[in-house]
């Protein structure tokens, strides 16, 4: 009994051996925020199907809502997946800082193949004194507005080049008797998040464009700036002008901001819909009734943040990053495949059906194999921008998260329920609660 | 005779030092070091096989091993140390997994974001100065005071109804016990389903909103309805005149309510009531709807075992029904409403999955367990995460030293 229990033992640890030289049936853990079985989360883990066909590397990716707390606990605990996605790129660094991730020079990456694939911008969000720790990866357009081309047409109202026309045609809008805008910025435990992107948006395009949105993200100016003043007047405009938004001001903080388009769908009694313009990132159709999803591209389209006082190509947009926490041989090679051309090519082409709208940051990535026209339009826009360096990131990410996920989000939030006299205040107290 | 058995007592104290503390942590320790080496590198059967076979003989040699050295203590304490042998292990990881975390946590809430310098008290300077926390602290004790105080008297009254019904009895007791059976993230969504806002002229899903949007008529006077179709016509709620529906979970306090509209600053009394923070209020009915079941179950049992002849001489000396619960019932019941009132606290305070669910602690609705996982995992601050954590265990002590010297009390009895 006792010899076959240990010749037993010895069969086991020699397949052990004999498995360890190949990487065939080594296993990669991938760990980000889209749930699991979800369409962003179905349609990362397609994109490596082809790729564990190839190497044998079975890479598995596992999506939580609580992806930050769960992470967290993990690398506490000594026992962190091997690459992790973070939606935000202010925590990698932050991650990095702590000395938790793997610098991506010592994974093997070409560091100036991968700086020029990705843009020097975006490839420096992922990095800490000059050493790259994140791999960019998938991106999404935030500078744009979605409208319906037949509502306007038969109103023979114009798309507006710029603020001043916005404005105007809201006028006309409440004028006729109807609301232009859609604006609503619920959001579990993250509510505020849009009105900080209208800021990003705003201060793209005003001031001294990228440059003091740059230093305003890095806190180079204070945040009560009168540049920062300037947009947070703008904004104000639209969120506390008496008619401009959905249900008024009083909605904003309570709609939800995956319902907050649906008034555009909906048609009144005397068929006006709800409201003609929605500000909202390229990822919002997936929040869409179902039969509203149908006419994506064709009935619900989207045009450019108008310009303001700097007429510019700048795009805001937002995206994720992921970093390595355990090296071995295998996580190399997955690194190797993610920073290549093809990585993206099957979400792009819709393999696993579930119509994801992620985008990727590579700039040599061919737009046109993406399943839908919106999708290559904005990802050309995308690829446009970041070539010409004036892809410019979420800048409340960017910014500590005691800001740019505290005080930046809350006090947007209390500045749309307590109006324009709110805004020095608000300015003020997130320039104290800045670490 | 005294030197012999003043060493036998220190042969008994090594002993149960050693029984105690170092043989568990031999045996804990040299698992735990062989099997963090062992994981990533033999597959994954054979580490399982090797878990239970290294599991269980480590074991058995743990308290064989222990056996062996109490056998060489003095005969007459021996019985005592084996009884010591069996707890000693539990009592190690209970150390182990309970004390030492709470330690550290005691240790991280003076250090500083990710615990590398010692900050002295500003971690708890901050606790009780900042603005959000204060809020926090404060929507703690409306959920404390409130929820203990209606889920113990709508308990009881319900309790006491119940057991006077003739019929059904049963039937309306499962009513009002159900929700106990659904888990704290099932009731929140349903609850989010009855406080639902969506933006206008959308159809209103949420059953306040509903009922809030539907009656009156506009200002040409016609009738407002939550986009209902007659005749073909929608009639929907948009016009003005129409009520108009408002986010319930988002609502601080009343002003959005026709009687606190145009509350005068020098009206203290209603400007102190337009202040009344009715989201808080609404998520904490939450947790009264889930517990009021179980707080009736409890009281029902403990007002079947009040001997009916009491009852009876009550009232047959005259006494009203009302009299009766509050003289002879309550008595009766006082040590139930104790206990009851306990847990009710407790879980009070360790309340999580409501606030997560509905708000995630949004428009100042924060709840302390939910603001202790915002700082780990959103802030990333150790230190302050460790702080909020330690002012729940501290809230937490006073109710379990206070249970602790009652149980005595009523032993001594």
């Amino acid at each position: 009994m006792r010899k076959s229990l240990i010749g037993l033992l010895l069969i086991l640890s020699m397949v052990a051996v004999a498995c360890g030289n190949s990487l065939e049936g080594e296993e990669v853990l991938y760990f980000g925020a889209p749930a699991t079985d979800s369409p962003d989360g179905i349609a990362i883990q397609s994109s490596f199907e082809q790729f564990t066909e190839e190497t044998g590397i079975i890479v598995t990716y596992v999506g939580s809502e609580n992806f930050e707390s769960e992470l967290l606990a993990q690398i506490e605990a000594g026992n962190p997946p091997n690459i992790a996605l973070w939606p935000q790129p202010g925590t990698v660094r932050a991650q990095a800082r702590a000395g938790n991730l793997i610098p991506l020079e010592d994974l093997g990456v070409d560091l100036d193949e991968y700086r020029a694939n990705f843009s020097p911008y975006l490839v420096g969000l992922g990095e800490v004194d000059g050493v790259p720790y994140g791999g960019a990866h998938a991106v999404n357009l935030k500078s744009i507005v979605w409208y319906q081309p037949a509502e306007f047409d038969s109103r023979g109202y114009s798309i507006p080049e710029t603020w001043d026309e916005m404005i105007a045609l809201a006028d006309q809008i409440v004028a006729d008797g109807m609301t232009p805008f859609c604006f609503g910025m619920y959001s579990n435990g993250a509510t505020g998040w849009l009105a900080t992107d209208w800021m990003e948006d705003i201060m793209l395009r005003t001031g001294n464009g990228t440059t003091s949105y740059d230093q305003w993200v890095n806190h180079e100016i204070p945040f009560n700036d009168p540049i920062v003043k300037n947009a947070a007047t703008y904004l104000s405009q639209i969120m506390h002008t008496d008619g401009y938004v959905v249900g008024g001001t009083d909605a904003i903080v309570s709609t939800f901001f995956g319902d907050a388009q649906d008034p555009m769908f909906e048609r009144d009694a005397n068929g006006n819909p709800g409201c003609f313009m929605h500000r909202q990132a390229s990822f919002i159709p997936g929040f869409w009734p179902e039969d509203a999803q149908e006419g994506l591209g064709t009935e619900t389209t989207f045009f450019a943040f108008p310009d303001m006082e700097v007429p510019s190509d700048t795009v805001l947009g937002a995206g994720d990053m992921w970093a390595v926490l355990v090296n071995d041989e295998a996580t190399q090679e997955v690194v190797d495949f993610m920073l290549s051309e093809n990585y993206f090519d099957a979400i792009a082409t819709n393999v696993a059906g579930t119509g994801s709208t992620r985008i990727s940051a590579h700039i040599g990535f061919d737009t046109s194999k993406y399943w839908s026209a919106t999708t290559q339009k904005q990802a050309d826009f995308l690829k446009a921008a970041l070539a010409a360096n004036v892809f410019r990131f979420d800048g409340s990410d960017n910014m500590p998260p005691e800001v740019g996920s505290g005080s930046f989000w809350s006090e947007m939030t209390e500045l749309a329920v307590q109006g324009p006299s709110y805004i020095d205040s608000a300015l003020d107290n997130i320039e104290k609660s800045w670490p | 005779m005294s030197v012999k058995s003043d060493s036998n007592k220190l042969l008994v104290f090594g002993v149960r030092v050693v029984a105690f503390s170092f043989f568990p942590l031999l045996w804990f320790l040299s698992q735990a070091i062989l099997f963090r080496e062992i994981t990533n590198k033999i597959p994954r059967p054979l580490l399982i096989f090797l878990a239970i076979v290294v599991g269980s003989t480590f074991i058995f040699l743990l308290y064989a091993g222990m056996n062996r050295i109490i056998s060489y203590a003095p005969k007459n304490y021996q019985e005592g140390l084996y009884g010591a042998m069996f707890v000693g292990p539990a009592i190690f990881l209970l150390g182990l997994f309970l004390f030492y975390p709470a330690i550290r946590t005691i240790y991280l809430s003076f250090r500083d974001k990710w615990g590398e310098n010692s900050v002295g008290f500003d971690n708890y300077t901050w606790a009780f100065s900042d603005k959000i926390m204060q809020i926090t602290i404060r929507n703690q004790i409306i959920w404390l005071i409130g929820v203990v105080t209606l889920v113990i008297s709508i308990g009881l009254i319900v309790a006491y109804v119940s057991d006077k019904l003739k019929k059904g009895e049963a039937i309306f007791k499962s009513i009002i016990f159900l929700p106990m059976a659904i888990s704290g993230v099932g009731s929140s969504a349903i609850f989010k389903f009855i406080y639902a806002y969506r933006p206008p002229p959308l159809t209103q899903i949420g059953f306040l909103n509903g009922l809030r949007v539907t009656g009156g008529t506009d200002n040409l006077g016609n009738p407002c309805k939550n986009n209902i179709f007659e005749n073909g016509k929608k009639i929907d709620y948009v016009n003005d005149g129409c009520t108009q529906p408002i986010g319930w979970l988002q609502q601080r306090d009343l002003t959005k309510f026709s009687t606190f509209e145009n509350v005068r600053p020098d009206d203290t009394l209603m400007s102190w009531f337009s202040n009344f923070p009715l989201n808080t209020v609404l998520l904490m009915i939450i947790m009264v709807w889930m517990f009021t079941g179980f707080a009736m179950i409890v009281f029902s049992a403990a007002i079947k075992s009040v001997p009916a002849e009491i009852t009876e001489a009550g009232r047959i000396d005259g006494a009203s029904e009302a009299r009766i619960f509050l003289s002879v019932v309550m008595p009766y019941v006082k040590s139930t409403i104790v206990v009851v009132a306990t847990y009710l606290t407790v879980s009070v305070l360790k309340a999580y999955d409501i606030v997560f669910v509905t708000t995630r602690g949004d428009f100042e609705t924060n709840l302390l367990a939910v603001k202790m996982m915002d700082e780990f995992s959103k802030f990333l601050h150790f230190g302050r995460a460790s702080t909020v954590s330690i002012l729940i265990f501290v809230s937490v002590v006073p109710i379990i030293v206070l249970n602790v010297f009652r149980n005595k009390e009523e032993n001594s009895l």
